[in-house]
């Protein structure tokens, strides 16, 4: 069974995070190249077991439950030790992580610890005989790297969001595994944990953002954009430099050249003309939906779908229909 | 020699040599500055003198004020002849212009005097109630010293009146010079001195000695209090005029070169030692009058930045550090020395940068020219800031962090904006568009190259511009080509941010690609790359006709090369924006409004309230489009109602910069004017191609 996969399946308060799900699914797409399992560790505290579902549900063959209350929170020390320590004794051909800022502290650490380099920030992973085959993006995008990973074992982060969610179930076996070091006795101790932007969810990591521009024409129409985004539940509000420039909204919300700089799955643009300023921080949305009164507005050229009419109208009947399909399932 | 000439001579000795010892010391500071050469262009930089100067042509641009100050300044000019003549008279009593000039124009003389001095007194009195009961903006807040101001005026005033008294006292008592020394040319001193009848001689003659000694001893009070205050403008302004940026056919604007290769430790400036000499004498010339900050956009929309502020800091900064380094420490006396013996470090520890001038103000800056254009004086506040960016930018990296996406992305993709240079000539699609690589395949050299631009490339709304320029150049079958993929930034934003060293790097490879297709002349609609390419290239060894669009399609229009419908529809009401890298960097003023005429005969052209070379900054330039406006007014937005309060349906512009702030603007305001670019105003009336050819074939 040299020809195994494990994955690191990260997890954060009691519960696995997106990225965890999406490296299985590419795990998986190994596995079933090689003719071999994917094996899932996870380590939390008291009731982290309970995720084996999630995992079995995308293709964990196996769920490696380490329960600590040391592992509560990240522990960079004794997960390091306890991964490394089960890919030398399981005889991985691969490990995987997501490359999170978990995963991006965490590889190398392992990768030294084996003395094996590490393809980092992956995109694409597929098997070619009995090579492991990985892209890397390179140059702002501009060059897509194709790597072979011939040794043994492979040590590869799989930046989030690059691979769709949704591997075949298996049976996710779940046995317990004991830290190979105690997580108590590290050098680093956690004190605690400060969340960035409150409750809201990060611009850069939504994968819905919705934007309002000058179209909306003053800041309490800026409640239209967020009704739409609470109605899809996993966006954030953005907005034009014209906006954040004249307080309709704080700085931090901008999406542009002087802004952030977002690529999620759904885009939408409310009232934005599409300036250069604005585009730059946008068009590498995988999709995007304009919502424009001027059938001319530069936007239009970058939308995958354009909507001509008032925003006063069209936000509302979408935030229902989008509210609408949610409530069905 | 009697007992009064030998007081008054040791008095003129200790006075003169006084003011000798501060015009060396301020001298000597000036030389603490870099080295310059500015003394190219002598015949341009005496004109300068003699407009700017001596004719107070820029001061004028102000009517009221301008006009007392040269009242001031031509009745100092005509007075100090006289004032000579006083003073030579004080150690000898018996030289008089009377004894060496013609009788007539001996008598003419003293008229002048005497007239001169009513004009002075006139304007320096208007002056003090304006300064008193009705200040403008600019001359009120912490920044200005009235008191100073006033006192300098009174002075001058009591100097006018002086020389009235001893003239009137002089009448009254010596009744046998009456006939020869007073009569029509001395007017005002024979009035007054007929009205004084009382007091005996003996006392009136005390009185006219007494009145003498206090002009005299108010000249040369004058004279030695100037080193110490704002007032040095008269000595050094004149000179400063002469030596002025102003000189030279291109060079307007143009920002220092610089060798990034030099072995120094410091790239811009953070103090005054870094700046030059030229700088420096700025500071001296800067009477505050505050005309460049109340021309300044970033200060009329409540930014940090007064251009004024920046040059008087510079002066007070330089009073304080050059004392310590030109070595007054062993100058007993010495302000160094006071200021170590008060116990104050702050001298030594201090910087122009942050200590004086903020980071804040420095970004503020569009770097537009009105404050340079404004300067009566022609002081380049702008210099200055540029030197501190790139002192910021070079040395100490500091920027705002919005900047970073745009120094990155001209790294890497040689465009502000992260566009991959594959999507450049998308525009040309199907426009049938040789590019230099095409034409060169076929052994073709175009006459003209059509310079898109980074916006013009990228741009959706600018895209339009682009095409609506090519399809104008094809209608006037102009043999051109674009560089297409190959094109990529020259570098412009980056260097006004400060970032020389990404600047060199980018503009030298587009020399290179110029070169390589023997490029000669280049058309542009962007006026930062029309400015950037003609007038700065030249520095890196890039020599190009470069010519920008409202210039070119003018001369078009002209040769009757454009085939134009006749149909003009109803007339339009449009207005004008002027580009500051068109207007104040290049004086290009009338070509984009005599296009839009040619264009469209109907037009109803109407002129914004500051316009030419007054006109507001839409506020992107100087990098600003890569800056966030945080605070106060938006500069867009305050130029755009100045717009729109002309009544126009369309705002022309001919930037692709001032389009996209211009555009924000009016969607602000919701106004329904559309913003154009002068090419598509021209595109539009272009009659179709198909009865173009019908025209050709009759």
């Amino acid at each position: 069974m040299a020809n195994n996969i494990l994955v690191v399946a990260e997890a954060r308060g009691g519960d696995v995070r997106k990225v965890a799900l999406e490296v299985v699914t590419a795990a998986r797409v190994l596995a079933d190249g090689l003719g071999s399992e994917v094996h899932a560790i996870v380590f939390g505290g008291a009731g982290i077991a309970s995720v084996a579902a999630k995992l079995a549900a995308v293709g964990a063959d196996v769920v490696q439950v380490v329960e600590h209350e040391g592992f509560a929170t990240y522990n960079a020390e004794a997960v390091a030790a306890t991964v490394t320590a089960q890919i030398t004794g399981g005889g991985y051909r691969a490990a995987l992580f997501g490359a999170s800022a978990m995963g991006q502290d965490l590889v190398p650490r392992i990768g030294a610890k084996l003395r094996v380099g590490v393809a980092a920030d992956v995109v694409a992973v597929a098997v070619d005989g009995s090579d492991i085959v990985v892209r890397h993006p390179m140059n702002t995008n501009k060059i897509i790297a194709t790597m072979v990973l011939s040794a043994t074992p492979a040590l590869v982060s799989v930046r989030p969001g690059a691979v769709s969610v949704g591997g075949s179930a298996k049976a996710g076996t779940v046995q317990m595994v004991a830290p190979a070091m105690d997580p108590a006795a590290g050098r680093v101790k956690v004190t605690g944990v400060v969340m960035g932007g409150g409750a809201k969810l990060d611009l850069a990591e939504a994968p819905v953002v919705v934007s309002g521009g000058r179209g909306l024409k003053a800041a309490e129409h800026f409640s239209l954009v967020e009704e739409l985004a609470a109605a899809f539940g996993n966006a954030a509000v953005g907005a034009t430099r014209a906006v954040t420039d004249d307080g309709w909204r704080p700085h931090s919300d901008q999406i542009g050249q002087t802004g952030r700089q977002v690529s999620p799955d759904l885009y939408v643009a409310v009232g934005i003309s599409g300036a250069i300023q604005h585009i730059a921080g946008m068009r590498n949305s995988k999709t995007i939906v304009a919502i424009n009164k001027d059938k001319d507005a530069p936007i239009f050229k970058v939308a995958d779908y354009g909507i001509v009419g008032d925003a006063f109208e069209i936000v509302p009947a979408l935030t229902a229909a989008v509210k609408a399909a949610r409530a069905q399932g | 020699m009697s007992s009064q000439n030998i007081a008054f001579l040791i008095v003129l000795v200790a006075a003169l040599g006084f003011f000798s010892y501060n015009i060396q010391r301020l001298v000597s500071y000036l030389r603490l500055g870099k080295a310059e050469n500015r003394l190219d262009h002598p015949g341009r930089r005496t004109w300068n003198l003699i407009t700017i100067g001596f004719a107070q042509t820029k001061i004028l641009r102000e009517f009221g004020a301008g006009l007392s100050h040269a009242s001031v300044f031509w009745g100092f000019l005509v007075l100090t002849a006289g004032t000579a003549e006083i003073l030579l008279h004080g150690v000898w009593s018996g030289f008089s212009y009377e004894a060496m000039l013609p009788r007539v124009l001996w008598q003419l003389f003293m008229l002048s005097q005497e007239l001169f001095a009513v004009v002075v007194l006139v304007a320096v009195s208007w002056l003090i109630w304006r300064r008193v009961m009705a200040p403008p903006k600019r001359l009120q807040g912490k920044e200005v010293h009235n008191a100073e101001a006033i006192t300098i005026l009174c002075v001058i005033g009591s100097l006018m009146l002086t020389l009235y008294t001893t003239g009137a006292f002089e009448y009254a008592s010596e009744p046998a010079l009456r006939a020869t020394q007073f009569g029509w040319f001395r007017p005002i001193s024979s009035g007054l001195g007929a009205l004084v009848t009382g007091p005996p001689v003996a006392t009136l003659q005390v009185a006219h000695d007494v009145s003498w000694w206090m002009h005299a001893l108010l000249v040369l009070g004058f004279l030695n209090f100037l080193p110490y205050s704002k007032h040095l403008h008269v000595v050094s302004s004149l000179i400063n005029v002469w030596f002025s940026n102003t000189s030279g056919p291109g060079q307007i604007g143009v920002m220092r070169a610089m060798d990034l290769e030099a072995e120094v430790e410091q790239f811009g400036a953070t103090d005054v030692d870094h700046l030059s000499w030229k700088n420096l004498l700025d500071g001296y010339s800067c009477t505050e009058c505050g005309r460049c900050t109340a021309a300044c956009p970033a200060n009329i929309t409540g930014k940090p930045l007064s251009p004024r502020k920046i040059v008087v800091d510079t002066r007070r900064r330089l009073m304080e550090k050059a004392p310590l380094l030109a070595g007054e420490l062993d100058v007993p006396g010495s302000a160094a020395l006071l200021l170590q013996a008060e116990g104050g470090t702050a001298a030594f520890d201090n910087v122009l940068l942050d200590n004086y001038i903020t980071e804040d103000e420095l970004w503020a800056c569009t770097s537009c020219r009105a404050c340079v254009t404004e300067c009566p004086v022609s002081i380049d506040q702008l210099d200055i800031i540029n030197e501190l960016r790139r002192g910021l930018v070079l040395n100490e990296g500091r920027f705002p962090e919005e900047v970073q996406p745009t120094f990155e992305s001209l790294e890497i993709n040689a465009s502000p904006w992260a566009f991959s240079p594959a999507d450049r000539a998308q525009w040309s699609e199907g426009l049938n568009i040789p590019t230099y690589a095409e034409a060169f395949a076929e052994g073709r050299r175009p006459d003209i190259l059509f310079w898109v631009g980074c916006m013009g490339s990228f741009d959706d709304r600018a895209k339009k511009i682009t095409v609506a320029f090519a399809r104008i150049l094809q209608a006037a079958n102009i043999d051109f080509a674009i560089l297409g993929q190959e094109e990529t930034c020259h570098g412009d934003p980056a260097r006004r941010l400060g970032n020389e060293y990404l600047y060199q790097m980018l503009a030298k490879g587009t020399i290179d690609t110029l070169d390589r297709y023997e490029v000669k002349t280049i058309v542009t609609f962007c006026p930062h790359c029309f400015h950037q390419m003609g007038n700065e290239f030249p520095q890196l060894g890039g020599n190009y006709e470069v010519i920008h669009h409202s210039t070119y399609i003018e001369r078009l229009l002209d040769a009757n090369l454009v085939p134009l419908t006749t149909e003009h529809g109803r007339t339009l009401t449009m207005t004008y924006h002027d580009s500051c890298y068109l207007g104040r960097y290049n004086d290009v003023y009338s070509a984009p409004r005599e296009t839009l005429k040619r264009a469209l005969p109907v037009l109803n052209l109407v002129e914004p309230a500051r316009t030419e070379s007054r006109g507001l900054c839409c506020g992107a330039g100087g990098g600003r489009m890569f800056v966030d406006e945080k605070v106060g007014k938006r500069i867009n937005v305050e130029r755009t109602e100045e717009l729109v309060a002309t009544g126009a349906e369309v705002i022309a512009v001919a930037c692709p910069f001032c389009m996209t702030m211009m555009t924000d603007g009016v969607a602000k305001l919701g106004k329904d004017v559309s913003v154009l670019d002068i090419s598509e105003v021209v595109a539009g009336q272009l009659l179709p191609s198909r009865s173009r050819e019908l025209v050709a074939g009759d």
